[in-house]
C-alpha cells in the first residue's frame, strides 16, 4: 500500500510539473492582456508536434529540439498577440473567440500535416530510477519535474529582478498606470505572450515521449489548466503553481483509486466550489471579471 | 406616541478597522425634504447606501413606519416604497428615454411573462406607458422619449434619473448628490422640481456635500462629521451652529 | 408603398420558401437542413440567455439534458415521443433552475467558467454511469417520432423532409414565443438587468430572479432543441454535447451579432451553409475547420458587430431602440 501511495505521489509530482508550466503561461497571458487564451492547449500540442517533426522524423538531438520548440511556440504566441489580441484589446469576448478560431486552425494544420492518428515518440532515455520493485521513476519524468522547477524559478527571478519583469507585473496590475510609467504595453504584451506560449511549448515538448501525441491532445490540457487557474486565483502566478500541485495530486490519486472520469468530476467540482465560495481563488486578490 | 416615518437608529458601519458611520440616529418626517450633509468623508454616502439596501449595516437599524428594513436587499427596500437614485448619470444608456422610465414602472406594473406571451397584458402595458410618460412629463423631458438615454445632455440625464425613480411611485426618494456638476440655473430648476415632488406627497432624503445648494430647499438638515451626528435642525439653526462652521472650515467647503 | 408591400409579403414568402426548400436539395443537404432547424432554436435560446448579460458555456450540455431526458422517458416509461420532448425540455429547465443557485452567485467571466464546469460535470456523469445514460457510447435506438396521418397527408418521420416540417413548425412557435418575451416588459427588464443591474434593482427588480428566469426559459428551449435532435438521429452520446459543440454555438452568436433577435440565427445559417455546403462542395474536406477558424478570427477582427450590422446597413435602419418600448400594436391605434 505504501508503495502504491509513493508511486502515485511520484506520478502526481510529474503531472503537477507540466501542469504548472501550462497554467503559469495561461495566467501570465491573462494577467497582461486580459484575454483567455483558449488555444493554450494547442500551443502545448504544437510543442509536442515539434518533437514529432524534428526528433522522431528528422532525428535531431532532443535537447536542441526542445529549445527549438520553445522558440517556435513562443513565436506563435507573438504572432497571436500581433494578429489577434492587440487589435481586440478592448473586446475580451472577441479575443476569446479569435483564440478559439486559432485553435481550430492549429488542429486542422496538424491533422493535415501529420494525420489524426496518434504519434509515437520514441523514448529519449529508457533509464528508470528504481526506488523499489514497485516504485519507479522514469528519467524522462524526472527531467520534466526538474525542468519545471528550474524554469519556474527562472521565471520568478525574471519577474522579480529584471526591469522587464517589473514592467510585466505593473501591466498585469493596471495597464493604464503602467503606460503612464513609460512602460511599452506592446512590448510587455509580446514578452508575456512569448513566455506564456513558450512555457506551454516546452511542456509539450518535454512530455511528448511520455504521452500519446494527437491533434486533439490540447483539449484535456486546457480544461485542467482552467481548473488550476481558477482554484489558484486568476492573476496569481504563485497560486497557479500551488493549485497545479493540489490539482495534480487530487486528480492522480482519484484516478488511481477510482477512475479517470471520477477524477475529472472531482476536479471540476473543486473548481465550482472555489467559484461559489471564493471566486478570487485560494490565493488571488485581483478581481478582474 | 406616533411611529416615526423613517427612522435611523444607532446605525453603524465598519469596513475592516475603519468605522465609517458610528451610532448615527435621525428621523425623517413624512412629506418633508430632508438633507443629509457633511464634509467629504463624513459617512453620508455610506449612510445613504445602508438605507437603500446597497450595504448591510454592521449594527443598528433602519425602520420605515416602524418596520425594520435594514439588511434587506435593494429591490426589497424599493418594494417597500424607498427608491434611490445614483450619483452621476447612472442610466440605461443603450435604451431610449421612454424605456428607461418604463423600467421604473416595474413595481406598479409588475410584468407577467405568460400574459406577455399570450397578449393579455395590454391593459398593464398601457398603464405603464402612461405612468412613464407622466413621470417624464413631470421632469420636462417627455419630448425626448424616443432619444437614446446615453445621447442626452447632462442635465437631462439627471432629470431622467429622477424620472425613473418617480415612475416607481415611491413614498421616499433617496437622492445621491443631485446637484453635483449642475450650473446655478439647472440647480434652481431641479430645486423647483423637488418642491413639486414634495407637494405630490413624496418624502425626499438627499445627500449633498455642498451646503449652499440644500439650505434653501430642505425642511430639516442632518449634519454629519467623521461618521457621527453633528447637529440637526432647520437651515437657519444649522447655518449658525458653531460646530458646523468649524467642521466645514476644517474641511474644504465653506458655509454660505 | 413598395416597402410596405414587402413587409406584408415577407412572412408568407419566407414560409413558402422554407416549405419549398427541401425539395430542391439533395438528401444529405436535407439532413443538414433538419439540423439547421434544431440549431436555430438552440442559438436563438442562447441569445435569450445572453439578454441579461451573462454568457454561458454550458448551454449545449443543457440541450443534451433535454435530449437524454426525452430519450430516457420514451425508453423507460413508454411516454409518447411528442410528450417526452416537452418533458425533456422541462427537465432541462429544471436542471437549469438547480444550477442557477450556485451559478448566479457569479458574474461575467466567473459565470462563463462556472457554467462550463457545471456543464462538464453533467456530461461526465453521462459518461460515467452506464445505467441509465449508456456511458461513453450513449443511448442508441431512441424511439423515432411515430408516423401520423392527417387526412390525405401521411408523415413518415424517418424521412428528413417530414421531420424537417415537423421541427420547422415547433421551432417557429418557439421563436414566436421568444420574440414575444423579448418585446414585452419582461424583455425590457432583461435588458435593464444587463446594462445597469444596480439601477434596475433600485426600481424594485429582483435581479437574480430575472437572471434565473432568462436562464431557465432559455434552457427549456435548448432542451427542446436537443429532444428534437435526439429523436431524429436516434443516437446520442456525451461527445454530441461537448465543448466543441458549445464553441460552434458561441461562434454563431458572435459572428451573427447579439444586438438583434435575428443576429445569432443569421450567424447560424450563414456559417452552417459555409461549413457544410460551400466548403464541402469545394472539396476542402480536411481544411474545413481551418477555414472555419479563419472566418471566426476575421469576423471578430473586421466585423465586431456581427453580420447583423451588415443587414442593418443594407436595410438602412438602426436596431431601433424604441422598438422595445412599443406598448403593443393595439396601443398605437388607441
Amino acid at each position: 500500500m505504501i508503495e502504491l501511495l509513493a508511486q502515485t505521489g511520484l506520478n502526481a509530482l510529474y503531472a503537477a510539473a507540466y501542469m504548472s508550466l501550462v497554467a503559469v503561461g495561461l495566467v501570465l497571458i491573462f494577467g497582461v492582456m486580459g484575454v483567455i487564451n483558449f488555444a493554450h492547449g494547442e500551443l502545448f500540442m504544437m510543442g509536442a508536434y515539434t518533437v514529432v517533426a524534428l526528433y522522431t522524423d528528422f532525428q535531431m538531438p532532443y535537447v536542441l529540439v526542445v529549445g527549438l520548440a520553445v522558440m517556435f511556440v513562443g513565436a506563435l504566441g507573438i504572432f497571436m498577440e500581433w494578429s489577434m489580441f492587440r487589435p481586440l484589446r478592448d473586446n475580451p469576448l472577441g479575443g476569446l473567440v479569435a483564440s478559439i478560431g486559432f485553435l481550430m486552425i492549429l488542429q486542422a494544420a496538424v491533422s493535415m500535416g501529420f494525420g489524426v492518428r496518434m504519434e509515437h515518440v520514441p523514448p529519449v532515455t529508457q533509464e528508470v530510477i528504481e526506488f523499489s520493485d514497485r516504485v519507479r521513476l522514469p528519467v524522462q519524468r524526472l527531467v520534466v519535474i526538474l525542468a519545471a522547477v528550474v524554469l519556474l524559478a527562472a521565471l520568478w527571478a525574471f519577474l522579480k529582478k529584471t526591469r522587464f519583469g517589473w514592467a510585466l507585473r505593473a501591466s498585469a496590475q493596471d495597464r493604464e498606470a503602467a503606460a503612464l510609467q513609460g512602460i511599452s504595453i506592446r512590448q510587455t504584451a509580446q514578452i508575456a505572450m512569448f513566455i506564456g506560449a513558450g512555457l506551454a511549448g516546452v511542456a509539450g515538448a518535454l512530455t511528448a515521449p511520455l504521452i500519446s501525441v494527437n491533434p486533439h491532445m490540447g483539449h484535456s490540457v486546457i480544461i485542467a489548466a482552467f481548473i488550476v487557474i481558477i482554484v489558484g486565483g486568476i492573476g496569481s502566478l504563485e497560486g497557479a503553481v500551488i493549485a497545479a500541485v493540489i490539482y495534480a495530486f487530487v486528480h492522480t490519486f482519484v484516478t488511481t483509486f477510482y477512475d479517470g472520469v471520477v477524477a475529472d468530476i472531482v476536479g471540476l467540482s473543486l473548481m465550482l466550489l472555489v467559484l461559489v465560495v471564493k471566486p478570487t481563488g485560494l490565493f488571488g486578490t485581483a478581481d478582474r471579471a | 406616541m406616533t411611529i416615526p416615518f423613517l427612522e435611523v437608529d444607532t446605525l453603524t458601519m465598519r469596513f475592516g478597522g475603519l468605522t465609517a458611520v458610528d451610532a448615527l440616529s435621525f428621523r425623517v418626517e413624512h412629506g418633508e425634504i430632508h438633507g443629509l450633509i457633511g464634509p467629504n468623508g463624513a459617512g453620508k454616502t455610506t449612510t445613504f447606501n445602508m438605507i437603500s439596501g446597497f450595504y448591510t449595516p454592521t449594527e443598528g437599524s433602519i425602520r420605515l413606519r416602524g418596520e425594520e428594513i435594514s439588511g434587506l436587499k435593494m429591490f426589497e427596500v424599493a418594494r417597500r416604497g424607498v427608491v434611490r437614485t445614483f450619483q452621476h448619470s447612472t442610466l440605461f444608456a443603450e435604451l431610449t428615454v421612454l424605456e428607461n422610465a418604463l423600467v421604473g414602472t416595474h413595481m406598479p406594473f409588475r410584468p407577467n411573462i405568460f400574459a406577455a406571451i399570450v397578449g393579455w397584458d395590454t391593459e398593464d402595458r398601457r398603464g405603464a406607458h402612461a405612468r412613464a410618460m407622466e413621470s417624464l412629463d413631470f421632469f420636462g423631458i417627455a419630448h425626448l422619449a424616443g432619444e437614446r438615454a446615453g445621447d442626452l445632455s447632462h442635465g437631462h440625464q439627471r432629470a431622467l434619473g429622477m424620472a425613473v425613480a418617480m415612475a416607481a411611485h415611491p413614498d421616499v426618494i433617496l437622492l445621491d448628490e443631485p446637484f453635483t456638476g449642475m450650473n446655478p440655473e439647472e440647480t434652481n430648476r431641479m430645486m423647483e422640481l423637488m418642491r413639486r415632488l414634495r407637494e405630490s406627497g413624496v418624502t425626499i432624503l438627499l445627500v449633498e456635500h455642498d451646503m449652499h445648494a440644500v439650505m434653501g430647499l430642505c425642511d430639516t438638515i442632518t449634519v454629519m462629521n467623521f461618521g457621527r451626528l453633528l447637529t440637526e435642525g432647520t437651515a437657519q439653526e444649522v447655518r449658525h451652529h458653531p460646530d458646523v462652521i468649524a467642521a466645514y472650515l476644517g474641511g474644504t467647503r465653506h458655509v454660505a | 408603398m413598395p416597402r410596405s408591400l414587402i413587409h406584408v409579403l415577407a412572412w408568407p414568402l419566407l414560409g413558402v420558401f422554407l416549405i419549398a426548400l427541401p425539395h430542391v436539395l439533395s438528401f444529405s443537404q436535407q439532413e443538414i437542413l433538419a439540423y439547421l432547424v434544431f440549431n436555430v432554436l438552440l442559438v436563438a435560446s442562447y441569445r435569450l440567455l445572453t439578454l441579461t448579460g451573462e454568457w454561458s458555456l454550458g448551454h449545449v450540455v443543457i440541450m443534451g439534458v433535454g435530449a437524454y431526458g426525452s430519450a430516457l422517458y420514451t425508453k423507460h416509461f413508454g411516454v409518447p415521443v411528442p410528450v417526452s420532448m416537452l418533458l425533456g425540455a422541462g427537465t432541462a429547465a429544471l436542471i437549469a433552475m438547480v444550477l442557477s443557485y450556485p451559478l448566479f452567485r457569479m458574474k461575467g467571466f466567473y459565470f462563463l467558467i462556472g457554467s462550463f464546469a457545471a456543464g462538464e460535470i453533467i456530461r461526465l456523469l453521462w459518461k460515467r454511469y452506464r445505467e441509465p445514460f449508456g456511458g461513453p457510447k450513449g443511448l442508441k435506438r431512441i424511439d423515432p417520432m411515430p408516423d401520423i396521418d392527417i387526412g390525405i397527408w401521411s408523415f413518415d418521420f424517418f424521412e428528413p423532409v417530414s421531420y424537417y416540417y415537423f421541427a420547422l413548425a415547433v421551432v417557429a412557435v418557439c421563436l414566436w414565443i421568444m420574440w414575444r418575451i423579448e418585446r414585452s416588459p419582461v424583455g425590457l427588464t432583461f435588458h435593464a438587468v444587463h446594462w445597469q443591474d444596480n439601477l434596475a434593482e433600485s426600481a424594485g427588480v429582483n435581479v437574480r430572479a430575472y437572471r434565473t428566469l432568462a436562464f431557465v426559459i432559455a434552457s427549456g428551449f435548448a432542451g427542446l432543441s436537443g429532444a428534437l435532435m435526439a429523436h431524429y438521429i436516434g443516437t446520442i452520446n456525451p461527445t454530441s454535447f461537448d465543448v466543441e459543440q458549445m464553441v460552434f454555438v458561441l461562434t454563431w452568436a458572435i459572428v451573427g451579432g447579439t444586438a438583434t433577435f435575428y443576429g445569432p440565427i443569421l450567424g447560424c445559417v450563414v456559417l452552417t451553409i459555409l461549413n457544410e455546403i460551400v466548403l464541402r462542395e469545394m472539396g476542402f474536406e480536411q481544411m474545413r475547420p481551418m477555414i472555419y477558424g479563419l472566418v471566426m478570427i476575421l469576423s471578430v477582427l473586421f466585423l465586431p458587430k456581427g453580420l447583423e450590422s451588415i443587414v442593418q446597413r443594407l436595410v438602412g435602419r438602426k436596431p431601433a431602440p424604441g422598438a422595445l418600448a412599443e406598448p403593443t400594436r393595439m396601443e398605437d391605434r388607441a
